[in-house]
């Protein structure tokens, strides 16, 4: 391809000769921290975005009644499952974005068929801690959250079982029994679920319980036998416990 | 006269598709997609943008527009620009066009390929961005010097004393698959040093925008990649993607992709071959140090490191980030799982003089070619989101220095440079299950403070 002379002896002395030539560096960009290490906000400074004001003084006091921090481990208050469920209700969850939310809704059907109610798990929390405290101004003259520890826990347990007549409190089609299932769901997906999501802050509910956390693999414990499993859990952003 | 003209024009047409597809394959051992597609653009439209240390150069339109495109290329022209690097208008290339390596294609060959692009390719009319570079790398008759001095202009020549598998392996590999444009060390004018394995440093591994393309030299008793690898490992990589050792990750994922996973079984058998034949140096690129070779690393190192991290007791930082980031794909004897996992115990990335392609990997992930004989395109997750330049580092002097790997330690300062050349996006792109969507944009109706009624949001 040369049209010059092929002269070996000169291509080598230009070969030796010529300059180097700089390499540019590739690349640009801004420079940023990873951000694993974000601490977790404290309970008492976060706004929620979700609830109003009155419903979140009742998440709190649900939350506190239904697991309470005791001689085996955090509370709920203390692993921020408030914020779990504010924020799990402001996202896609909440919005039922993935559900069939099309008529027609048949409320009376058999119970395996699943949750059936027109609304979203905002609106059912929204007509739900509605009626609650409908029930405890009617009963006792009060706002849930002010009530005490003895007359929580008996409301608590009438919601469970189903022993609150929703429909007399203006709430119909939801009963006191959904109402309840969703919130001790959501309470306890808060307690346990990676703190990524907003609770189960600093791994506090899998400590207690011995959980190892997001490892995804343990092969090399399959043929250690009663050899105690040495490390704290760890969490997807990389925290340890 | 139409009346038997036809089966006639029918017959010139059916010779012609025979060649078209022989041209097309050939096209696909050039990978000339790859350089001449821009990402979003049509194929062969061009104005991809290849950085290169005189500045950037926009590739050509090659589809047969006859304004935009290569339309108006006679055969010949089409030969000159191919093997020697000369446009139609007589200007000089620019060796981002591998020219040197393709100079080896024999004149059958360019002749299915021009036909091929003349009658195979859809005509575009696309006038990419044009290459403007500075005094004095505009010169474009510079290059002719630049060529003269280094390149070579021979058409390939079977060597009678190698057997058709190994001469077929070599001109694939030398001319057209054009290998040693990435995996043969460059000199100080950006020259290669080296067009065969009659040079040693051909294929002796090149430092590739600081990413280590390994030596492809396989014959020897031992060493790391293909010195260690048969023959049927190479075509394995070379056809999906991944063996039994390794996965492709960096510029080699869009070579298979493109180029590699569409050969055929003969050709990548005689690529794999002729690998196999050329001998390796000892030491060379990507072969810092094999199991034989260093015996200070023996067997008890190795299930050393094996042993310590399945007891997870009095861990290094290294080795408890290990556990907690890598071992869910790569275990503790860092083996991984043939064709999925890739193994970190020996492998070249790892091991390579310069950290930058495994810093690059452990901080944006890396995904394998879909490829037609293994589609599905196994990934590993970045973990640049997660880890601090430190935690990085610790990682990678880790697994540098575990089993048998041997190479030097990793500064949270090499991190940070590398991680200043990730797109922003890779910080904010964690999994799936870092945001819901909705919190970044909420919908217009919907009160975020104070809980509005619900009923009207949605
Ligand atoms: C590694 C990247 C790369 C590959 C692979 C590549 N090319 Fe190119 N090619 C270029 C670049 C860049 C230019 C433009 C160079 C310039 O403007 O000096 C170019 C220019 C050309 C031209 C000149 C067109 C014109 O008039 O400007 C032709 C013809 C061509 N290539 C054909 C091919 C064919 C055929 C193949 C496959 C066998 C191929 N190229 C593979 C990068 C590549
Ligand atoms: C555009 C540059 C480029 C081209 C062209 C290229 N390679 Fe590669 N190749 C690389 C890089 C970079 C790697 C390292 C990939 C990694 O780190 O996983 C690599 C890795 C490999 C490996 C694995 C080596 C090991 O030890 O892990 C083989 C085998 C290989 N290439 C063969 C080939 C062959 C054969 C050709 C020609 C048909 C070719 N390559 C063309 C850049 C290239
Ligand atoms: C979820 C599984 C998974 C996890 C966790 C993971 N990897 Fe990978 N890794 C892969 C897969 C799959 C590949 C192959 C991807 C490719 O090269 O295209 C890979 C490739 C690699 C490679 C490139 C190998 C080569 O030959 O090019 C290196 C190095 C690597 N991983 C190191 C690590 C390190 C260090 C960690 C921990 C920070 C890690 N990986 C965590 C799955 C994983």
């Amino acid at each position: 391809m040369s049209s010059m002379p092929d002269d070996e002896q000169r291509r080598d002395f230009m070969r030796r000769s010529l300059t180097l030539i700089p390499a540019v560096s590739l690349g640009s960009g801004v420079t940023l921290t990873a951000s694993a290490a974000e601490e977790p906000p404290a309970l008492a400074d976060y706004q929620p975005s979700f609830f109003n004001t009155d419903e979140w003084q009742f998440i709190l006091a649900a939350c506190d009644q239904l697991i309470p921090s005791d001689e085996h481990g955090p509370g709920a208050l203390e692993t921020n499952v408030p914020i779990f469920i504010d924020k799990e209700l402001y996202g896609p969850f909440g919005h039922a974005d993935r559900w069939y939310m099309q008529g027609p809704f048949i409320t009376d059907g058999d119970p395996e068929l699943g949750y059936q109610l027109p609304y979203t798990p905002r609106e059912l929390y929204r007509h739900g801690i509605a009626a609650v405290e409908r029930y405890c101004q009617q009963e006792h003259d009060k706002a849930f959250s002010a009530l005490d520890a003895a007359t929580r826990d008996d409301i608590l347990g009438r919601l469970e079982q189903d022993k609150i007549d929703f429909a007399a409190l203006d709430a119909a089609p939801l009963t006191a029994g959904v109402f309840f299932s969703f919130l001790w769901q959501n309470i306890r997906e808060g307690y346990f679920a990676d703190p990524i999501y907003g609770g189960n802050k600093h791994m506090g509910a899998w400590k207690m319980i011995g959980f190892t956390g997001a490892r995804a693999n343990f092969r090399e414990w399959v043929e250690q036998h009663n050899v105690p499993y040495p490390l704290g859990p760890v969490s997807l952003s990389g925290e340890r416990g | 006269m139409i009346a038997w003209a036809l089966p006639m024009a029918a017959n010139a047409q059916a010779a012609d598709q025979g060649v078209i597809e022989r041209g097309a394959y050939l096209a696909r051992v050039g990978d000339c997609v790859a350089c001449h597609t821009a990402p979003d653009g049509k194929e062969y439209t061009g104005g991809l943008a290849i950085e290169s240390p005189f500045g950037t150069i926009y590739s050509s339109n090659i589809t047969p527009d006859k304004q935009t495109g290569i339309g108006d290329y006679s055969e010949e022209q089409f030969a000159r620009a191919v093997r020697d690097g000369v446009r139609a208008d007589g200007a000089h290339l620019y060796p981002a066009m591998p020219y040197p390596s393709y100079a080896k294609t024999t004149d059958a060959d360019i002749h299915a390929l021009y036909v091929y692009f003349m009658h195979g390719v859809e005509p575009v009319n696309h006038r990419p961005e044009q290459t403007d570079l500075n005094f004095p790398f505009n010169q474009r008759w510079a290059i002719a010097m630049w060529n003269w001095l280094f390149t070579e202009d021979e058409v390939f020549q079977p060597d009678p004393n190698r057997s058709d598998q190994l001469n077929r392996g070599a001109y694939l590999v030398e001319g057209l698959g054009h290998c040693g444009s990435c995996h043969t060390p460059r000199g100080f004018a950006q020259q290669l040093k080296g067009f065969d394995a009659s040079d040693e440093d051909y294929l002796a591994g090149a430092d590739l925008n600081d990413w280590l393309a390994p030596a492809l030299r396989g014959k020897g008793e031992s060493g790391r990649g293909v010195v260690d690898w048969s023959e049927q490992d190479i075509v394995d990589l070379l056809a999906t993607g991944r063996n039994a050792y390794t996965a492709v990750s960096g510029e080699m994922t869009s070579v298979v992709a493109n180029s590699t996973s569409h050969l055929n079984d003969q050709d990548i058998h005689a690529i794999a071959a002729y690998l196999k034949s050329i001998p390796a140096h000892t030491g060379q690129a990507g072969g810092s140090a094999s199991k034989a070779a260093s015996p200070d690393k023996s067997d008890i190192a190795e299930s050393g490191t094996e042993a310590k991290l399945a007891s997870a007791r009095d861990l290094s930082e290294g080795e408890r980030l290990y556990l907690d980031n890598c071992n869910a794909c790569h275990f503790t004897d860092g083996k991984g799982a043939g064709h999925i996992f890739p193994m970190l115990d020996g492998n070249s990335l790892v091991n390579a003089d310069n950290p930058t392609g495994l810093i690059h990997t452990i901080l944006a992930g890396a995904e394998m070619p879909s490829t037609p004989k293994a589609p599905e395109s196994v990934s590993m997750p970045g973990f640049a989101w997660r880890l601090s330049d430190q935690e990085v580092a610790d990682i990678a002097t880790f697994v540098r220095g575990a089993w048998s790997n041997d190479a030097a330690a990793v500064t949270a300062d090499q991190v940070a440079e590398v991680r200043k050349t990730l797109p922003e996006h890779s910080f904010s792109v964690s999994p799936g299950y870092r945001s819901t969507g909705r919190d970044q944009q909420p919908t217009s109706g919907e009160q975020l403070k104070g809980g509005a009624p619900v009923e009207d949001d949605q």
